[in-house]
């Protein structure tokens, strides 16, 4: 399905006006369509790291005329529209074993006297508060459906973490996934307005109990319990989406319900084939997806456990092997991703590719190595430089590649995280 | 017992006084200070600050989150090992190993020193398996919680409120869940008293053995008819050309059978669906198929195993479990029984019921069945050692509870012989060891006459109090009056909050949503249901809330310590009694207080506290991070490793009941053990599927932790050992000396790789480099120690190392076999030459071992990180225990009397 329908919205009617039309679906109302497709973001962050021998570009010999590392091989044919960039990290993470966690926030967990742990947003949800006014899903977590303790992320529920530096929630798996984006509610109209009179009122229900529940809280326990409160306000903002959504059905998902399907490879490539119908039924404009690691190298056939496979400086061999063999294997996915992308039509003729802004990597370079963050990044849509191996200044922050990002689709934020300005070096 | 409560009052007070202190700052050692000067204030000092970073004016003692930076920045900076430059003059490797190592402690301790709140407690949500406990307290039902998120993973107890997140999404599974605990509450309740049961005989479920053996034996007969028929038209003259042309291009080393497939081109072969075999293909594939059952290979493979099968005696009265045996034995290998669809409902308490023997060919490591739901890929629920002869077969009894759950998911009970599915490689070993022995296959050791399923009609008399406090019906029978409804919603609702009544605008909500519900079309159950996964999901349910209006530290109220001492030992919410006392003023009474503690913890709900604290104290989770390669150690199958891991439970669950001491867990003479477990360890005479206290001889190397299959085998990653892990592990749980967590950016050691070294002599690279020095020096000679566990945990005195190339493939000639030599000196400790001398040197650092215990008790209980306050208490609970021969109970006892205990 690859309508997108557009809000308008006035004091009295919402009204929807679909817009794409790119793969032969019905069209509501062509003349409508507005002049340019709308700016998509993406991040996409795996825990463990990569080979630092063998998946980096030279970093003596920056430019677009770099070799393309063994590594990266299979994304040889999108090589003039990807851009690797070395020299990034995040100066406040100290933790080896956190590979997104603090990916898109580059906080520093020890900032705020008397907490162990803090957060602050993550670059996603900075962009969803603009992007998402739009769609019918502000943002969407993919995450992994693997135990969170060993995936190599580290904590959090995803990738993102919200205003507050809370994690905000993610769907575990595909087929949440598809779900969450794609299950039909065939209740007569009224009867979803009567429900939501009723979703509304046990929030009220709940709100009046937070209350009492509030009543002489000491502040520290105030600010815990407004976690609640803010998670009801949340639902809200769903329920006025929703209410604005009624009547117009979710959009016809371009491939049937995933049945069944094998952990790794399969995985990602579906949650990919996943994210891929969210943009053609422009039901979100933001997403992140925490890939597996392990339940990859295990469909790989491979039987080190990830953790052994990023410590392979010690012993090369099987663990050094498996570690390649998953950065070819991650790289393949990659590539066919873009395929996608690329060959995904918007109404005016464009494609999907041109306007995303899509981030791959992770915190983690390799074993517990924290700086120079493997990163690419990739689509026509925030005016990035493509086609480059870029070497930034050493220690440049993660950060500044985010501001950058985002004000290439047109969220203007003055910083982001630690970030100390944007990065020149990837501006087209 | 009054000495103890003597001690206990004098406690209280002393805690009491500890909250007014100060936590001190961690300091840095001032004799670090030359090497500042020597090596670091050139650069950075008042003349230079090179990178804008000076460390002159940097403060040893570490007061604030901006000084913590700095120095963080000095570690991270030698740590990767840029600071000093190379063209600059070295620190001294030892000075430097010195430095770091002072430094990241100091680290450590000044990150919690600043994230310490003065002891005051974050109001908590009931984390995930508090909240299912609640649940079950109040519904009488236990309902799969796990799409909630698991509260762990943030490196300290899911008891911490700080790091109890609330989101929207979860606002929505709490509905959700509630909903579902209530549909099977009502079920539950509906078919209270029903009585149902089932019974399979096993003979019938082996007949199809014969059926198929004689079908197969038929299908030989057929095929070699026509496959006669057909050689004889191949052999005649006018066929020979286009036979000749067909061996030419024949594609398969099997030229004759590829002829016979295309029977349909010579002239006189007949179909060979004359013969019965009729496929939508060519049907031919499977005539000859059949004509395997003749050969000595493809499904002639399995013939000698199924003919000794049926030549077996008692077939008529039972069948054997097989092993390896394939879809034409028993399926998976296994006896089952299907909960049957007509039943009514199938919620509900049952017993499983197998009548079975070991026959004569069982040897003691085959005598064990595992139980499970779903023979393809349930998980081994428990197993069970089978005593019954074939002359005197026993009964086992397996109690278990099937819920809504079931009904949809797969419905299929299983017995089989212990570890004979868990895997096709052990599978295929095990069945060719046995051929190569016999010529036919695993003797058959396990008979079974009967499997059995009957429902408990009256297990739950008892409602649980939240159902109990309902009061109206709960059937559609009757819809009663709205007061009475009202009434039954704030009975309720003071169940669910824990003794405290609703608010009579929230009552007035919760009525209407009733009214809605009816309105709208709902039968009176139904609307019920909605109502009340609404006050499931309401925050006076899931927080447990302690106001303090003016931020001060305050006495708790007794409702309020009635429920941090229920969900301390329970992790379920205060039953009537506790909740009597409490409202009554009695709980705060010492000599109450230490009677409900004792009461809780011989309570079977104390499970709630021990379980999930030992898994996370210990960090049990890592088991679950890796496959046991079952080609390297065939014996630890699941049933194994499940035993392994019950073990670490059981025997802490043994020392708390029995008062015994906590030191037990680093020495004693005695293990506690199922029979799987012994005869995993090699213990003769455990009999009983129970755990079991079991002495040990003097030279076992059981007897605590440190030689517990479980705790042995975290330490590694499922193939070969791993002494850093391990060591680590030591000075984190036994030792309350944990190292810094690993450091970011060290430079890898990597010119060892490809070498055939030693475990010792690759690890030796540790101290060459101050960065890795200043932490391994003290790991990994414990780790040393233990080499002679293998990754399984089984004692070894030999170990392997085979250097493997790129592809993963053994490289030739680069392989070596050395004997273990477990001797080596703790850092600034003494030397040891064996396991049993570590063992006896750790196990008389019994203090160090008790803090950690103390510090990871009173973290799990109050729910807050342990700051600096929490070290008085810790050697106020040790002191305490120590007069009490160090009982693991008065520990807690110590901690429940405390004053932070009783503190808001």
């Amino acid at each position: 399905m690859k309508t997108r329908r557009h809000f308008l919205q006035s004091t009295a009617a919402i009204v929807a006006l679909p817009v794409l039309d790119s793969l032969g679906f019905r069209r509501f109302a062509s003349a409508a369509a507005p002049a340019t497709p709308p700016k998509r973001l993406v991040f996409l962050s795996f825990g463990y790291g990569v080979t630092e021998p063998t998946w980096y570009p030279d970093i003596k010999k920056p430019g677009a005329d770099y070799e393309i590392p063994k590594g990266l091989a299979p994304l040889t044919r999108h090589k003039k529209d990807m851009t690797v960039v070395q020299g990034l990290w995040n100066k406040y993470n100290n933790e080896g074993h956190w590979g997104s966690t603090m990916w898109l926030t580059g906080a520093n967990r020890y900032a705020q006297p008397g907490q162990s742990f803090s957060n602050s947003i993550s670059a996603d949800q900075v962009a969803a508060a603009k992007l998402g006014l739009e769609t019918r899903f502000a943002s969407l977590q993919l995450d992994d459906s693997e135990r969170a303790e060993a995936s190599g992320h580290g904590p959090g529920l995803s990738m993102a973490w919200d205003i507050s530096g809370k994690p905000v929630s993610g769907l575990s798996g595909p087929l949440a996934a598809y779900h969450r984006l794609f299950a039909r509610d065939d209740t007569p109209i009224e009867k979803q307005r009567a429900m939501l009179v009723e979703k509304r009122s046990v929030l009220d229900t709940v709100l009046e109990n937070a209350k009492t529940v509030q009543r002489g809280l000491s502040r520290a326990d105030n600010a815990k319990v407004e976690e609640y409160f803010q998670s009801i306000r949340d639902i809200e903002t769903r329920l006025t989406k929703e209410e604005q959504w009624i009547g117009v059905p979710p959009p016809k998902a371009p491939f049937g319900e995933p049945t069944a399907f094998n952990k790794g490879t399969d995985e990602i490539k579906l949650t990919y084939d996943i994210m891929l119908a969210a943009m053609q039924t422009d039901s979100t404009r933001v997403m992140t997806y925490r890939q597996p690691v392990a339940s990859l190298l295990t469909s790989l056939g491979i039987k080190v456990f990830p953790h052994d496979m990023s410590h392979y400086h010690t012993t090369l061999g099987e663990k050094l092997d498996a570690s390649q063999r998953r950065d070819i294997a991650q790289s393949e996915l990659l590539a066919g991703f873009l395929d996608k992308l690329k060959a995904t039509k918007e109404a005016d003729g464009s494609t999907l590719f041109d306007h995303i802004a899509l981030a791959y990597g992770s915190n983690i370079r390799t074993g517990h190595e924290l700086s120079n963050c493997p990163t690419i990044l990739t689509g026509r849509g925030a005016g990035l430089k493509l086609g480059h191996s870029i070497v930034a200044p050493k220690d440049t922050p993660l950060c500044n590649a985010w501001l950058t990002m985002l004000h290439g689709i047109g969220v203007h934020a003055e910083r982001h995280g630690d970030s100390t300005g944007v990065l020149k070096e990837i501006v087209a | 017992m009054k000495q103890t409560l003597n001690t206990i009052a004098s406690l209280l007070l002393a805690a009491t006084t500890a909250l007014a202190a100060d936590a001190p700052h961690p300091a840095m050692e001032p004799r670090h200070r030359s090497l500042f000067k020597d090596h670091c204030i050139g650069c950075h000092g008042p003349e230079k600050q090179k990178g804008k970073f000076r460390v002159d004016d940097l403060s040893f003692s570490i007061t604030n989150i901006e000084t913590a930076e700095r120095w963080q920045k000095v570690l991270n900076q030698m740590n990767s090992g840029e600071m000093p430059p190379e063209d600059e003059k070295q620190v001294p490797n030892e000075l430097k190993t010195d430095f770091l190592d002072n430094l990241s402690n100091t680290m450590v301790a000044a990150r919690r020193a600043l994230a310490d709140r003065n002891g005051a407690i974050i109001v908590r949500r009931l984390n995930r398996r508090e909240y299912g406990n609640s649940l079950r307290e109040l519904l009488g039902v236990e309902i799969n919680i796990t799409e909630l998120p698991a509260d762990t993973g943030n490196g300290s107890f899911d008891t911490v409120g700080a790091n109890l997140f609330m989101s929207g999404d979860q606002f929505e599974q709490y509905l959700g869940l509630g909903r579902a605990a209530l549909d099977e509450a009502f079920e539950w309740q509906a078919a209270m008293g029903l009585e149902q049961k089932v019974r399979v005989e096993a003979e019938e479920a082996g007949k199809h053995v014969r059926q198929a053996y004689e079908d197969d034996l038929d299908g030989l007969e057929r095929a070699k008819k026509w496959v006669a028929l057909v050689d004889a038209a191949i052999d005649r003259p006018e066929n020979a050309a286009v036979v000749a042309e067909m061996r030419k291009t024949a594609k398969t080393a099997k030229t004759e059978d590829a002829v016979r497939r295309e029977w349909a081109k010579i002239k006189g072969a007949p179909a060979p669906e004359e013969f019965g075999f009729k496929t939508l293909e060519n049907s031919a594939d499977l005539a000859l198929r059949k004509l395997g059952f003749g050969a000595k290979a493809g499904i002639g493979y399995g013939r000698p195993y199924r003919e000794a099968y049926l030549n077996m005696p008692a077939l008529d009265r039972g069948a054997y479990l097989t092993i390896g045996g394939g879809g034409e034995m028993l399926s998976y290998d296994c006896l089952t029984l299907q909960v049957p669809h007509p039943w009514k409902s199938i919620v509900g308490d049952y017993v499983l019921r197998v009548r079975l023997a070991a026959t004569d060919k069982a040897t003691p490591d085959r005598k064990f069945v595992e139980f499970g739901i779903d023979p393809r890929q349930g998980p081994v629920i428990s197993t069970h050692q089978v005593t019954g002869t074939m002359d005197a077969p026993q009964t086992i009894e397996i109690p278990i509870t099937l819920t809504r759950q079931h009904k949809e998911s797969n419905r299929t009970l299983y017995i089989r012989e212990k570890g004979a599915l868990d895997h096709f490689l052990v599978t295929r070993r095990v069945v060719g060891a046995a051929k190569a022995k016999n010529g036919i296959g695993p003797e058959f050791a396990i008979w079974v006459d009967w499997i059995e399923l009957e429902r408990l009609p009256d297990s739950r008399k008892d409602k649980a109090s939240g159902i109990a406090a309902l009061g109206i019906p709960l059937d559609d029978r009757a819809t009663p009056a709205p007061a009475e409804v009202r009434a039954a919603l704030e009975r309720f609702c003071f169940e669910a909050f824990r003794g405290v009544k609703p608010e009579t605008g929230y009552l007035d909500r919760l009525s209407r949503l009733y009214d809605t519900r009816l309105q709208s079309g709902d039968k009176h159950s139904s609307a019920l249901k909605r109502t009340l996964a609404v006050v499931l999901s309401s925050p006076q349910f899931l927080y447990l809330a302690e106001p303090a209006p003016d931020d001060k530290r305050r006495p708790l109220t007794g409702p309020e310590l009635a429920s941090r001492l229920s969900y301390f030992l329970w992790g379920a919410p205060p039953d009537a009694t506790l909740r009597d006392l409490s409202a009554r003023g009695e709980l705060q009474k010492p000599e109450v207080l230490a009677e409900q503690t004792t009461r809780l913890l011989a309570d079977a709900r104390s499970k709630g506290f021990t379980r999930p604290f030992v898994h996370q104290w210990l960090a049990l989770d890592r088991l679950d991070f890796f496959e046991f390669n079952r080609e390297v150690f065939p014996s630890f199958d699941n049933s194994t490793k499940l035993a392994a891991r019950q073990e670490v439970f059981e025997t802490f669950e043994h020392i708390l009941r029995h008062g015994t001491s906590v030191q037990d867990l680093l020495k004693c003479d005695y293990a506690v053990i199922n029979p799987v477990l012994a005869d995993y360890y090699g213990i003769a005479g455990v009999k009983g599927d129970v755990f079991q206290k079991v002495s040990l001889t003097q030279d076992s190397q059981r007897g605590g932790l440190l030689g517990m299959a479980a705790v042995l085998a975290m330490g590694g990653n499922g193939e070969r050992t791993n002494p850093v892990e391990r060591g680590a592990w030591v000075l984190r749980k036994l030792l309350n000396d944990p190292p810094p967590p690993a450091p970011a950016n060290v430079p890898q050691i990597a010119r060892l790789a490809g070498q055939a070294l030693t475990t010792r002599e690759r690890l030796q690279a540790h101290q060459e480099e101050a960065q890795c020095a200043s932490c391994h020096r003290k790991i990994d000679p414990i780790g040393f120690g233990l080499e002679n566990f293998d990754a399984a945990g089984q004692w070894r005195t030999q170990d392997t190392y085979q250097v493997k190339d790129d592809m993963g493939k053994p490289v030739k000639d680069a392989s070596k076999t050395w004997t273990i030599e477990p001797n080596a000196t703790l850092h600034k400790g003494p030397a040891f030459k064996s396991y049993s001398e570590l063992r006896a040197i750790i196990a008389a650092r019994g203090d160090a071992f008790a803090g950690g215990f103390s510090m990871a008790l009173i973290e799990f209980a109050l729910g807050r990180p342990i700051g600096f306050r929490d070290e008085a208490l810790a050697s106020e609970m040790i002191a305490h225990a120590k007069r009490n021969d160090y009982s693991m109970r008065e520990f807690i006892t110590a901690l429940v009397a405390s004053g932070e205990f009783h503190t808001k």
